[in-house]
Order: structure tokens, then C-alpha cells, then sequence
């Protein structure tokens, strides 16, 4: 499904450059759901963005669903994010000034829907997360795991192959986060959803399938 | 993604107050201007209606203490020959003081049957004003010298009047008035409107009457057609010659180019400073917007970043930035078209609703260019943004 050959990512500013990544090789099989770990620093954020084309690796090469996706042109990587990957981040990321449904609707508008059928599908996706109840709320008047639910329903609504989660738990408690674990879990499962979650909560990461760890930007198991 | 647009400036209404009236203020303030520039330009491409090269105009006083209608005849006669016979001066006009570019206006009310209209320009002249000032006639004939010696109630009309009282109609034959009045006056003759206010201004409706010799008694203005070689020397002999020939009396000779620009300038400076000041608060409001934006921009980085990662593309971000000005712009331009739609309804200023509609055009295009021109640059860095790194941001 994902295939992450000898990747290299260096961040170059004025003064120093930071090896990020140093030479990963990874391969990600569909259906599996897969922790990063390791500690502040280590290059797991940035591996991440690199896996949801928001990032471009300095060296290397990343095939998704067996397409090279160093060719995307901008307009073809916007389109592959939105058809197959959903992101969810430590700190939610909502627009706060539009109501859960409409966070949730979102990405819907930059594909090809009717209105009715936004509605419906980021409904069903607050169903699943167990928020049909908050729907004209707006994010500030939610708890921080109720975010995160609107933020999964957000990542999910499109139906993509792929969720890339960095530190979905890392702002909430532990009851909360065993929650959110929970759906992701079930994602996994029922909808044979790819998952690839970055995670400092060992607890969490040997819930998943595989566990790899990163040190100063390499994987050391 | 408009109806998302709307929701989301809609949820942030508060936040866009400072943005709405911005635009509206400054649309209400380019809807003026350009009102006055539309009004000023539709008259200015009109023809003048005459000719000013070449023509004097010469004020004088009475010095006769005389009433006696024969004594005053006789007197401006002479004054006429002398001056005729220079063979610089080809014509000659007497003329009430409100000929063109003057700073004098006569008006009077006219009515046909029971049609009044009030606010006409009343204009009294002579045979010779028309050959003057070069004036055209439409229809009918200009006055002769007998209409003169006749009872004096021959008229004639602009085609302003001539269209406001009969339209399609000819005017000619028709007397003014009621039936009974007594000082009815029979028009004979239609002629091009002259725009004796300057150029920007309206000729308005106007008539005109011939003076009867009583009437030099008031009368203080000749006018005159000089031909090329009269120069600056001439004038000097000239000015001594109607010293001797009216004697006790201020003359004073000008060009009716010269009275032409400075009756121009006295409707331009004041366009000028207004387009000045209007220039710069559009730059004040354009800074302003600019500013506004970029600083919404950088309140929406993570927003921004968001968007990217969940299927925008740079181009889609800069569009949708575009679009929200574009939108917020039409929400101040609904207001603002409320405002500014009352002017040509209710002919405010007497202007006529076609000078406010075009303005109110031009306004609207204005604003979307100004909204444009302003959105473009911080749409632009927008979509430069790098979502991984404004999505590490929060
Ligand atoms: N935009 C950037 N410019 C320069 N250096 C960067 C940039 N982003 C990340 N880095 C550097 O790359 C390294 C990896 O950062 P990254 O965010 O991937 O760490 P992380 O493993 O996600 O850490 P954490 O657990 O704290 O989130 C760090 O040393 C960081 O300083
Ligand atoms: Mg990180």
C-alpha cells in the first residue's frame, strides 16, 4: 500500500541544516495499523507529512497505492490527500468559526457532492464517533475528546484508505484517549482502513499491529 | 463552496464589520465622485453650441442720463458705426449681461397652454448675436432688424425648450402663454443649445428675446467678432476709441477664450481637489484591505494549512481568499446600492438618472477591482504557504 524507499528529509535554514529523516525504508501493508514512535525530535512529525504529501522528501521515494507520487503537480497531490488520505492532528485543527457539521463537511468541498449528500455523509461520520448529538455546536463550545471525535469524523467522512495520525491522544486524558484508541481501532477493522498513528503513549502503540521506533531520524526496529 | 463561503463569513460577521464599511464608505464616496465625473463628462462632450475664438466682449455703462428712447437710439447707433467700421470688428451684438461665460444668469418661467416651466434662461440680444457667436439654427430664422421696430414679441428657443414644452412637434407659429395674455410672444425660430456656463455645465433651457431701443438704457454688453489680425494693439486703440465714443464709462474688453477657461477652472479646481482627496483615501482604503487581508491570512494559517491537507490545492486557497473578499465586497455594494439608488430615483440635484446609474456602474466595477487588486497579493502568499509547517504551528 505504502512503500517509503531510503527517505531523507533535511530542513535547511541559514545557519544549520537538520537531518530529519535519515534514510527510512518502510513498507506499510493495507488494512494494517501501524504506531511511531520515539522521542521529541526524532523525525516522526516529519515522517508523517511526507507519507500525506504535505511534506516533499529531500531524498528518496514514496509510492501510495502504487502510484510514484513525486510527479504530483500540485493540483494532483491536493486531489490524491482528499481522495485517500484523512489527517488527524494533536491539536485538532477545526475552524473554529464553522459548526461541527460544517468542520466535518469540509473536505466534501473539494471533491465533486451535492449539498444533501454532504450532509448525509458527515452526519453518518458524527454517528460513528458518537456526536450526532453536538451538530450545530461550535468547536469551542466542545471538550477536547469531543474535538478530536469531530476532528476523526472529519478524516473519515471522505472514506479514505489512509489515516495519518499524529499524536491523536497527545492533548487528551487517558479515559479520553482509550476512546478515541477505540474508533481508530475500529476503523481499522470494519472498514479495513490503513492507519498509521504517531504516538509517546506505549499503552496505545501495542494496541496497533506494528510498532516502529525512531531515533534521530532513523528507524531503530 | 459559495453557500460554505457564506457560512463562514457569516459565522465571522462580527469580525468583518471593519471590512464591510470600509467598502461601503468608500464605495458611497467613488459613487459621488464618479457622479460628478459622469455629470461633467456628459456635458462636456456636448458641443459648446458657438463660437468663442475670436469674439470681445465689452462692458460698459450707460453714461446717458436720458430716458428718451430716440436719444439713446441714435447714441449707440453712432456707437455701433464707429466701431463697424474697423474693419477688425466684423460683428457686433448688444446683449443683456448674461452672454456666455459671464458670471450673470437671467431665468424666467415659460408656458404654452397651461404646460409652465420655471428656471428658463432668459437671454436678450440682438439681430447681430447670432452671426456673433456663430450660432446655428435648427429651425425657423434668427431676428432680423425690422422684428425690431414690431411690436417686439418674437421669440426664440433653444432645442432644450423646444423639446422639454413641444417635443416632436414643430415650435415654430406657436405663441406662448395664455390667450389672453397680452405680452404672449410668437416663437419664430429653434437654434442649437449654447452652454453658456462653461463646458461642463448643462445649456439648460433658454429663450430669447430682442432688445428694443429702450433697452440700451440698461443694456452694458457688447459683444464682438474680431477677425484674425486684431491684436493686442488693436485692442489698445480700441479700448481709447470706446473711450471717446462712450465716454464716463468703466470699460473693460475681454476674450471670451480667457472668460471661457477661468468659467472652466472654476468647475475643474474643485473636481480636481475632490478626486484628490477621494485618491486618497482610496489609497487609505486600498492600504487598509491590503492590510486587513494579510492580517486575516496570518490568523488563518493553520486554517490554511488545514485546507491543504485535506484536499486544497495553492491555487484553490488563493481563489477561495479572492472569492470571500469578493463576496464580503458585495454584501457592503447590496447596502450600499440601497443608498445610492435613491439618487437617480428621486433626481436628486436635478441631474438626470443616467449620470447616477453610469456612476453607480462604474462605482460597483471600482470596488470589485479595488477588492481584487487588494486580495490577489495575500491570496498569493496564501497559497505559498507550506501546510506542514502551518499545521505545526498551533
Ligand atoms: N520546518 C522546519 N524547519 C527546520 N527544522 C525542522 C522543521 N520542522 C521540523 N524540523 C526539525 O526536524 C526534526 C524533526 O522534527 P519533527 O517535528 O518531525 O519531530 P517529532 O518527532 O514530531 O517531535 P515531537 O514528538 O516533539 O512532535 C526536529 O529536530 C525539528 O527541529
Ligand atoms: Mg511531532
Amino acid at each position: 500500500m505504502i512503500r517509503l524507499q531510503n527517505i531523507e528529509k533535511v530542513y535547511r535554514t541559514d545557519t544549520v541544516e537538520t537531518l530529519a529523516i535519515d534514510n527510512i525504508t518502510l513498507d506499510i501493508a493495507k488494512g494494517e495499523f501501524l504506531s511511531i514512535m520515539g522521542p521529541s525530535g526524532c523525525g516522526k512529525s516529519t515522517l508523517l507529512n511526507i507519507i500525506g504529501l504535505l511534506d516533499e522528501p529531500s531524498k528518496g521515494s514514496i509510492r501510495i497505492d502504487d502510484q510514484d507520487t513525486s510527479r504530483f503537480s500540485d493540483q494532483q497531490m491536493a486531489k490524491f490527500r482528499n481522495q485517500k488520505l484523512g489527517f488527524i492532528f494533536q491539536s485538532y485543527h477545526l475552524i473554529n468559526d464553522l459548526q461541527v457539521l460544517d468542520n466535518v463537511e469540509l473536505p466534501l468541498l473539494y471533491r465533486t457532492s451535492s449539498a444533501k449528500e454532504r450532509r448525509q455523509l458527515a452526519t453518518e461520520a458524527l454517528e460513528k464517533v458518537g456526536l450526532s448529538n453536538r451538530l450545530k455546536h461550535f468547536p469551542n463550545q466542545l471538550s477536547g475528546g469531543q474535538r478530536q471525535r469531530v476532528a476523526i469524523a472529519r478524516a473519515i467522512v471522505g472514506r479514505p484508505q489512509i489515516i495519518l495520525a499524529d499524536e491523536p491522544t497527545g492533548n487528551l486524558d487517558s479515559a479520553m484517549g482509550n476512546e478515541i484508541m477505540d474508533i481508530l481501532i475500529n476503523l481499522n477493522k470494519n472498514d479495513g482502513t490503513t492507519i498509521i498513528m504517531v504516538t509517546h503513549d506505549e499503552n496505545m502503540a501495542h494496541k496497533t499491529h506494528r510498532l516502529v521506533r525512531l531515533f534521530d531520524g532513523s528507524q531503530v526496529q | 463552496m459559495i453557500k460554505h463561503l457564506f457560512t463562514l463569513i457569516w459565522n465571522k460577521r462580527k469580525h468583518n464589520v471593519l471590512f464591510l464599511s470600509e467598502i461601503l464608505i468608500s464605495f458611497l464616496v467613488i459613487f459621488a465622485v464618479f457622479s460628478m465625473f459622469v455629470f461633467y463628462y456628459l456635458n462636456y462632450v456636448k458641443p459648446s453650441g458657438f463660437e468663442y475664438e475670436r469674439v470681445w466682449s465689452i462692458s460698459y455703462n450707460n453714461p446717458l442720463k436720458t430716458k428718451d428712447k430716440d436719444t439713446l437710439a441714435t447714441f449707440y447707433k453712432q456707437v455701433r458705426s464707429t466701431l463697424t467700421a474697423l474693419p477688425q470688428i466684423e460683428e457686433l451684438s448688444f446683449s443683456s449681461h448674461n452672454y456666455p461665460y459671464s458670471n450673470s444668469i437671467s431665468t424666467s418661467g415659460f408656458s404654452y397652454k397651461d404646460k409652465k416651466l420655471i428656471g428658463v434662461n432668459f437671454f436678450q440680444t440682438d439681430e447681430d448675436y447670432c452671426k456673433v457667436l456663430g450660432i446655428n439654427v435648427i429651425e425657423g430664422r434668427w431676428f432680423k432688424k425690422e422684428d425690431g421696430l414690431m411690436k417686439n414679441n418674437y421669440m426664440i428657443i433653444n432645442a432644450s425648450l423646444k423639446k422639454a414644452m413641444f417635443g416632436n412637434e414643430t415650435a415654430i407659429g406657436k405663441y406662448t402663454g395664455e390667450d389672453k395674455d397680452e405680452n404672449r410672444s410668437l416663437i419664430i425660430g429653434v437654434i442649437d443649445d449654447v452652454k453658456t456656463t462653461g463646458d461642463y455645465w448643462p445649456a439648460g433651457q433658454s429663450m430669447y428675446k430682442m432688445v428694443d431701443s429702450g433697452a440700451y438704457e440698461w443694456l452694458g454688453i457688447m459683444l464682438l467678432k474680431v477677425s484674425k489680425d486684431a491684436d493686442a494693439a488693436f485692442e489698445s486703440r480700441l479700448s481709447k476709441i470706446l473711450a471717446k465714443a462712450i465716454p464716463n464709462s468703466n470699460i473693460e474688453i475681454k476674450h471670451l477664450t480667457e472668460t471661457r477657461e477661468s468659467k472652466n477652472s472654476d468647475t475643474v479646481i474643485p473636481v480636481i481637489i475632490c478626486s484628490i482627496i477621494a485618491g486618497f483615501l482610496i489609497i487609505n482604503v486600498a492600504l487598509g484591505l491590503f492590510g486587513v487581508l494579510w492580517y486575516n491570512i496570518n490568523q488563518r494559517r493553520g486554517e490554511i494549512g488545514l485546507r491543504r491537507a485535506i484536499g486544497a490545492s495553492g491555487s484553490s486557497i488563493s481563489s477561495q481568499l479572492v472569492a470571500e473578499s469578493m463576496l464580503l465586497a458585495t454584501l457592503s455594494l447590496i447596502v450600499g446600492f440601497f443608498f445610492a439608488i435613491q439618487f437617480p430615483l428621486l433626481s436628486v440635484f436635478n441631474v438626470p438618472p443616467q449620470v447616477y446609474l453610469i456612476a453607480l456602474l462604474m462605482a460597483i466595477a471600482f470596488i470589485y477591482l479595488l477588492v481584487i487588486v487588494c486580495s490577489l497579493y495575500p491570496g498569493r502568499q496564501a497559497a505559498a504557504i507550506h501546510p506542514a509547517i502551518a499545521l505545526h504551528e498551533e
